[in-house]
């Protein structure tokens, strides 16, 4: 067992590391130059090349690589070429509990509707409830998280003026204020999945429903809210964890648009504006975080099956 | 060079300078002194509170000396002081003393500053002679080498003659100096701290310390910047806020929402597409006027096809500006026929489209020059565009069937900032679109953009006699004499056609209604040092 999570972990260095090199390696090669971009109206020839001096960019890329990850990993993540901010605290400190809190919010809420929603439409399977239940997934699938942002902001905020529409309050300073202004961005980002838990659960739990265990428990004379949650469902977990665990890329991706709907100082927004200024040290620490958070989570997915499933604990 | 009366100079530029109605009513520069030291009479108002504005636009630095956008000039505003200011009265931009008391022209190359006593830096220091002199010498000759130091190239020696008397010696007569020395939009003027500048470094621009209205707090990035009201002001009375925080905002449709909804109290900057939107909206104040600025079509003189002058005119005659601002910038906007805009009231021919002067539409003209056109097959140029800034790409899309009449077919490349950035730097390119914005004196608006050696020269024109007349308009220092200069030089480029100049711009600023005192300038600046609450 503990072996078994060691090599995962060192799989998880190699990985991040590829993922490094890659990302560098893209951004390397998208057109666009950092100093240009960074020197706005008061551009000139010799200001940019004192300051491709200044911050190193004139080197070989693999030895600016280098002298990152030797840093990076030393836990010196270096500063922002325009704003000077210094990127551990930008990412690291301010910008990923953004988005955590967001992503589990996000997670939580779809957890919280979607589970109840598919247990109804698949206990009331082809009646009204099934097939509204139905309905209602479908559209949050289809809907762009982006789109439902605006709509969001444009009915609750701005017409009724019944929630805050933008910016970030630590719900850890201050609770309500923080749950106030995580309620719009939740639901935005959290539709998605809860639509795709609703259809998960509502085919699993129907085909679960169908075994002989399930019979074996009615006949012992079990009430039916046993047999639904507590026999039943432990068969429906297997799989909704697993998808759950992979669509959390998914989930990062969705947060980036709705981190700049909603103004959120997040690791999306931060990744965006690194991309789009071409802010090498910042797309870095935001491609690690990310890839380090994604195969974390995916690393507990696999250490959380034995626990959900007895059958696959090592004798 | 003849006899120059320089204290009548500094009286016109300090005084009429910009009187735009006066120009207006063909009048030119008429005597008027500004009583622009005067506090503003909105003085009633209750004095504390905090607002919260949305900066949608970019900023870089807090470092002035190192800025190159104008979202952040804006912050600086509130932070920092220049050697000068820019004023408007609804009518005129004047320049006039800011940190100094006075400012006087000993001859046409001395400049003799007395400052204001008992100017103090956020940080306890005192901003005297030698705060000033060495604030000016980190623009100009500083290392690393600041971006504005061009504004100073003509700049010789400063002397400290005592605590409050600064004297700015030049190599010749400097007619830009005002602009440059404005801590609006010159940038090479706006004072800071020497010791905190040795303290913090490279840093300073994260920890700015000035002689503002108000001190830097914090600077949470994507998220927040927090100002604090600087209790030791030197204007008395002023500020009237305790504390502003800008929110930064890249989305500016979510900064609308928030401005409807009451969450916000401004907007730094508002697009066009949501103007009229915001005038409707009974608790909101749209400010606004056209602005120093012009957005045109530039074509690539180095090469095939634009290296041909008679293609180029047909261009500039082909495109319909009326069209155009109504269809690309949601009507707003006046027609452009050259780059000096209304703001630049002493030099702003206000009967030039009827002068025929300048660049207009005219179909029948465009197919004459395209008729002289080395090639007469269909052209198919590179045209590229990105999605950024206010207008996007839709001049790119509203104008192409107006060259389509006269056998132009531009390939349209769109492609992301950055790219765009380094193809137009670069010179890859054979048309692109671009609103050049915040000018206030024809020098800043002809001489970086269009002389032989600018650095914004992006169309890479070259014209001999256009480079003369404008190194001439430097050094001249009376307006009338400077502007005749001015308008031969437009007519050059004009004529030659590097550019198709398109349209002014209004440039606009939200305000809550709770909000008074706000002091609008057509500078593209917010500053708040007179603005408060109820």
């Amino acid at each position: 067992m503990l072996f078994q999570a060691l090599q995962k972990v060192l799989q998880t260095a190699i990985v991040l590391l590829v993922v490094s090199v890659a990302s560098f390696s893209l951004l390397k090669l998208a057109p666009g130059d950092p100093i240009e971009l960074m020197l706005g109206t008061e551009y000139s020839p010799e200001a940019h090349r004192s300051l491709i001096m200044e911050l190193g960019l004139d080197r070989p890329a693999v030895e600016q690589y280098v002298l990152w990850i030797v840093k990076f990993v030393q836990g010196d993540w270096g500063t922002s070429y325009v704003s000077r901010a210094p990127i551990f605290q930008y990412a690291f400190v301010e910008a990923l509990p953004v988005t955590l809190t967001l992503a589990v919010s996000a997670l939580g809420l779809a957890i919280l509707i979607g589970v109840p929603l598919g247990v109804l439409s698949a206990i009331r399977k082809d009646t009204v409830w099934d097939a509204g239940a139905a309905a209602f997934a479908l559209t949050g699938t289809a809907f762009p998280s982006f789109y439902l942002g605006i709509l969001l902001i444009w009915i609750f905020g701005a017409y009724f003026g019944w929630f805050p529409t933008m910016g970030f309050v630590p719900p850890w300073e201050d609770f309500r204020g923080g749950v106030y202004h995580m309620i719009l961005p939740a639901i935005t980002l959290s539709t998605y999945f809860m639509a795709m838990i609703v259809r998960l659960t509502r085919a699993n739990l129907v085909e679960v429903l169908e075994q002989p265990y399930i019979a074996a428990a009615r006949a012992r004379g079990e009430p039916n809210w046993r047999v639904i949650w507590l026999h039943a469902m432990r068969n429906v977990l297997m799989p909704l964890v697993t998808v759950l665990g992979l669509q959390l890329g998914t989930l990062l991706q969705g947060a980036v648009l709705t981190e700049t709907v909603f103004s959120l100082p997040g690791v999306g927004q931060m990744i965006t504006n690194g991309v789009l200024n071409r802010e090498y040290g910042i797309v870095q620490a935001g491609v690690m975080m990310t890839g380090g958070l994604f195969i974390l989570m995916n690393l507990l997915v696999d250490l959380l099956y034995p626990v959900l499933d007895p059958r696959l604990r090592p004798r | 060079m003849t006899e120059i009366d320089h204290k009548k100079i500094l009286a016109a530029r300090l005084g009429t300078l910009f009187s735009r109605r006066n120009v207006l009513q063909g009048l030119g520069a008429t005597a008027v002194v500004a009583s622009s030291l005067s506090l503003s009479p909105r003085a009633r108002a209750a004095a504390g509170g905090e607002i919260k504005l949305a900066w949608t636009d970019f900023i870089d630095t807090l470092d002035p000396h190192f800025t190159g956008f104008l979202g952040a000039v804006k912050v600086h505003n509130n932070i920092y002081n220049g050697l000068l200011k820019v004023t408007y009265d609804g009518e005129k931009v004047s320049f006039v003393p800011d940190l100094a008391t006075s400012w006087e022209l000993l001859d046409d190359k001395t400049h003799l500053f007395k400052l204001r006593d008992g100017v103090t830096f956020h940080n306890g220091d005192v901003c005297d002679a030698e705060a000033v002199k060495w604030s000016l010498e980190r623009v100009a000759y500083g290392e690393p080498k600041s971006p504005h130091a061009w504004k100073l190239t003509q700049l010789d020696s400063i002397e400290v003659i005592d605590p409050l008397t600064v004297k700015l010696n030049f190599k010749q007569p400097y007619a830009f100096l005002p602009v440059a020395l404005t801590g609006s939009v010159g940038r090479a003027g706006t004072i800071v701290s020497k010791s905190a500048v040795e303290k913090y470094g490279k840093d300073f621009g994260r920890n700015p310390v000035g002689t503002g209205p108000f001190k830097f707090v914090s600077w949470r990035e994507d998220d927040s910047i927090v100002l604090e009201k600087n209790p030791d002001y030197f204007e008395p009375g002023l500020p009237k806020l305790d504390k502003v925080t800008i929110l930064i905002m890249k989305e500016a449709s979510a900064a609308v929402a928030a401005m409807m909804s009451g969450q916000i109290d401004g907007m730094s900057l508002c697009p066009l597409q949501f103007v009229p939107q915001m005038k409707a909206n009974p608790n909101v104040k749209v400010y606004g006027e056209i602005e120093g600025n012009y957005s045109y079509i530039a074509m690539n003189c180095r090469a095939a096809p634009f290296d041909d002058v008679n293609l180029r005119r047909a261009v500039s005659f082909a495109i319909d500006r009326q069209a155009l601002i109504k269809q690309a910038f949601f009507g707003e906007g006046i027609e452009a026929h050259s780059p000096i805009s209304p703001p630049m009231t002493g030099f702003f021919d206000a009967k030039i489209a009827a002068s025929g002067r300048g660049q207009s539409f005219d179909m029948d003209k465009a197919k004459a020059f395209r008729a002289k056109a080395r090639n007469q097959d269909v052209i198919e140029p590179v045209y590229i565009m990105s999605e950024q800034g206010v207008y996007g790409t839709r001049v790119a899309q509203t104008i192409l069937p107006m060259l389509e009449q006269i056998g132009i077919r531009p390939k349209l490349e769109l492609m992301e900032r950055a790219a765009w950035v380094s193809r137009r730097n670069s010179g890859n390119f054979d048309m692109f679109d671009l609103n050049w914005v915040a000018d206030l004196d024809p020098d800043e608006t002809l001489f970086p953009e269009y002389h032989s050696t600018a650095k914004w020269n992006y169309p890479g024109w070259k014209n001999a006699e256009f480079d003369k007349l404008v190194e001439d308009a430097q050094v001249v220092l009376d307006i009338p004499s400077r502007r005749e200069l001015y308008y031969k030089a437009e007519d050059v480029l004009m004529d030659e056609a590097p550019i198709a100049i398109t349209s002014h711009m209004p440039v606009y600023k939200v305000l809550s209604k709770k909000i008074s005192g706000f002091e609008y300038i057509p500078a593209d600046s917010l500053n708040l040092h007179t603005v408060s609450l109820g």
